[in-house]
């Protein structure tokens, strides 16, 4: 487990930000109840004594010329999200320690760097590079990774040797509240040493079951779940280049043979992809996440780069590799169970043809914009279907069961075309249930030769907002143009206080 | 050797579908097909064209029309710009389905732009698996080349593309056909009278007992529903003379009938308000 503390976060922001360097003291600050104090201060303020949690007035009367810029959270959990997303080149299980730290697990994966000291260089180098104060510190927990990386030697290692370190630590690397730790001191326990061989139910019952629990965790005794900031793919393939790549050429091919590493431990598990993500991590810390779905469990590497040629074609601003890309990672979000291929039947080739087709469309438009129409089960012309993405259809989407209600229920005629929602119109008819003479719609007036109907259909009544009965009328206008409209309430609800009944036209007829 | 190069020049200049007997749609009426040739060409592409804004659900209803001979299994992608879904309305299930059309076999794909509406076109047409693809676009002129590239797509993979536009286009087209459709009234109609379905109670010998009439008003001359009409122009046929008929679809057996034998002898009086009367 890796623990890493960056120590001057926000401040290391601000710094990094700048064209120019400065050398006053930088100072963060942030109300807390009525007071403006200080939340962060880089080296040179804290040098001159100004520490986190000093009210912003005295520190500038004590020293006049620092630099004061008040806080941002977001910015920092932003910061901090993008540092983890970096992270993901050492482990797929990296967790944010909130406010500024980072927690990774780092077990089975040390060895692609040769052994966890070395993964330890390359990480502190690549932060010293950037300009990160840190701290971190390696332990077979969680509790000790932390405390270790805040309070011990920084860059620690301290695999095995948990109890040795934290014996000389205070209480607070235990990741006590303040309260408990005042009331430890109280009673003279200033260090973890200090209880780590006093019985425990007196302590237990002094201090309530938190400060065990802690200690325990540290010292590997309970297990703590580490909570990863991405749900952990379960298929991964990554490359590491010696030499940055940038071309979009090179990357298709290497997501190539990614899919094609992908594809065997696929079949091995007897599954598919469903959900796919491309990582690409650029040379100076971007990550690039692309990610595509697909319409049915897919395994052949062709496919799956056939995918990222139109995600990548649909990329808004471009892939801008920077100076390069020095790592790439497919990892499968979604894996489905996907059954062994079935070869020599035709239609199931067209399938997978249709599938693919789908696919592309997919991942070059967006999932939304690409859509199939599934049956609803309601009565109300609006709710008795949607268009849902495409790749989330499969089956007949509840046809052939409205097919058997239609064939009950001799349903008349439907429009081919049905307008995203009721547009009122301006209409002359019939009272009480006639149906329309003339009409206006969207400006245009059209004078009703024929009319069918009406047809009733009830609102939703068990509901507040059902709205009321309709009723539907299919006319045909003088010029033969023939449309679907309807009128919602009924002129003999007028005499209990039902508002006037209105016109709505609901769809087109070829 | 010369010879040799003409050839395989020719082999390229061939106008993709028309040779070597293509495989057609039959509309069914012996007039159109006779000037057609046997029936639209199945592997090419098809203009269909409204006469104006309003008759847009009528060209949309004669392209549904022409697709559903396409295939007992049709594969059908409807797609078009984002802006027409939401103004000329959804392709609804319900309907198509009262249409003869499977639903669950349509996939609607909204693009952002005309080109991007071009490429999910080609894309659609290349692969062998879609049976029927339509592209919708609203008033605008479209590239030549864009036509020739859907052309060849549609002829390589045998696919129907049909364009279905929202007014008669101005340009010049390289599609094998351009139809323009709009909606015509239904002459058999008697304006106005009212024909009621009067349903009778033999127990309380009364009318009308389930609360509200359904009727029709305006009925047909034949007391039967009323058939919907289009006009359909054929503008350019690239193999033979053009006309234009007037059509008259029917539900009992699923295609058009030849509603009458030519175009009314006088046309519509035109409106026209610049004229000042003397």
């Amino acid at each position: 487990m890796l623990s890493l503390w960056l120590r001057r976060l926000s401040t290391d922001r601000i710094v990094r930000s700048r064209k120019h360097e400065t050398f006053a003291p930088l100072v963060i600050t942030g109300r807390r109840g009525n007071v403006e104090v200080l939340t962060a201060a880089d080296d040179a303020a804290r040098r001159l004594g100004l520490m986190p949690g000093l009210a912003l007035a005295q520190a500038r009367a004590m020293h006049p010329g620092i630099d004061v810029i008040a806080e941002d959270v977001e910015a920092d959990t932003a910061l901090l999200d993008s540092i983890a997303d970096w992270c993901l080149r050492y482990t797929p299980l990296v967790a944010c320690d909130m406010p500024d730290g980072l927690l990774l697990d780092i077990s089975g994966c040390a060895h692609l760097y040769g052994g966890e000291r070395e993964l330890i260089a390359d990480l502190s180098g690549r932060l010293e590079k950037s300009g990160f104060a840190y701290s971190l510190a390696i332990a077979g927990t969680i509790g000790a990774a932390w405390a270790a990386a805040r309070y011990g030697e920084p860059a620690s290692y301290a695999c095995g040797e948990e109890r040795s370190v934290l014996v000389s630590l205070p209480f607070s690397a235990l990741r006590l509240s303040p309260a408990m730790v005042t009331s430890l001191a109280r009673v003279g326990l200033k260090r973890i040493g200090d209880i780590v061989d006093l019985p425990r139910a007196p302590l237990t019952a002094r201090f309530g079951p938190d400060l065990l629990r802690q200690l325990d965790r540290a010292l590997g005794n309970e297990h703590e779940p580490l909570t990863p900031r991405l749900p952990v793919a379960p298929y991964v393939a990554e490359q590491r280049f010696p030499e940055p790549i940038g071309r979009e050429e090179d990357v298709l091919a290497i997501t190539l043979r990614l899919a094609r590493r992908l594809q065997s431990a696929l079949e091995h598990g007897g599954d598919g992809v469903r959900r796919i993500e491309l990582s690409l991590f650029r040379t100076d810390g971007v990550v690039r996440r692309i990610a595509a779905g697909t319409s049915r469990p897919l395994r052949d590497p062709e496919d799956i780069r056939a995918l990222f040629v139109e995600r990548l074609a649909a990329l808004a601003d471009a892939l801008d590799p920077g100076f390069g890309f020095d790592m790439a990672r497919l990892s499968v979000i979604v894996a489905e169970p996907c059954p062994p291929e079935q070869i020599g039947i035709g239609s199931s080739e067209d399938a997978a043809e249709l599938c693919r087709l789908v696919d592309r469309l997919s991942a070059r438009l967006g999932p939304r914009r690409v859509r199939r129409l599934v049956a609803q089960d309601s009565h109300i012309p609006e709710l008795a279907e949607t268009a849902m993405p495409a790749q989330a259809v499969n089956g007949d989407a509840g046809w052939s069961a409205f097919r058997r209600y239609r064939n009950e229920a001799d349903l008349p005629p439907r429009p081919l075309r049905l307008l995203a929602r009721p547009e009122p119109i301006e209409a002359v008819a019939e009272v009480p249930d006639g149906p329309p003479l003339r009409f206006r719609w969207r400006r245009a007036l059209h004078e009703v030769i024929a009319a069918e109907g009406p047809e009733r259909i009830e609102g939703a009544w068990w509901s507040e907002h059902g709205g009321p009965a309709r009723d539907y009328f299919r006319v045909e206008d003088k010029s033969g143009l023939r449309f679907w409209l309807f009128r919602a309430g009924l002129y003999r609800d007028l005499a209990h206080g039902a508002g006037a009944p209105a016109w709505f036209l609901h769809g087109t007829f070829a | 050797m010369i010879d040799q190069l003409r050839q395989r020049l020719q082999a390229l200049q061939r106008r993709p579908g028309i040779e070597g007997r293509p495989s057609t749609l039959p509309f069914g009426v012996p007039a159109i097909d006779t000037m057609l040739g046997g029936g639209l060409i199945r592997s090419a592409l098809h203009e269909v064209a409204a006469t104006g804004e309003a008759h847009l659900p009528a060209a949309a209803g004669f392209a549904l029309a022409v697709v559903k001979h396409v295939a007992p299994s049709l594969r059908l992608f409807w797609i078009a710009e984002d802006m027409t879904f939401a103004e000329s309305g959804v392709p609804h299930g319900a309907g198509l389905d009262a249409f003869g059309l499977a639903p669950e076999q349509l996939v609607m794909v909204s693009a952002a732009h005309r080109r991007d509406l071009l490429w999910a076109m080609e894309e659609a047409l290349r692969c062998g698996a879609t049976t029927a693809v339509i592209g919708e676009m609203r008033a605008g002129a479209i590239d030549g080349v864009a036509i020739r590239r859907l052309s060849l797509a549609a002829a390589e993979s045998g696919t129907l593309a049909l364009l279905l536009r929202t007014e008669p286009p101005g340009d010049g087209s390289t599609a094998t056909t351009r139809w323009v459709v709009g909606a015509a009234p239904n002459t058999n109609v008697i304006p106005g009278r009212e024909h009621c379905e009067r349903t009778r109670n033999p127990e309380t010998d009364s009318e009308f007992v389930s609360g509200f009439r359904a009727r029709t008003f305006g009925a047909s001359r034949n007391d039967e529903k009323i058939k919907p009409r289009l006009a359909a122009q054929l503008v350019r046929n690239r193999r033979g003379p053009t006309g234009s008929w007037i059509l008259e679809w029917s539900d009992s057996n699923g295609q058009f009938i030849l509603a009458t034998h030519a175009q009314p002898l006088a046309a519509t009086a035109l409106h026209r308000p610049h004229r000042q009367v003397a």
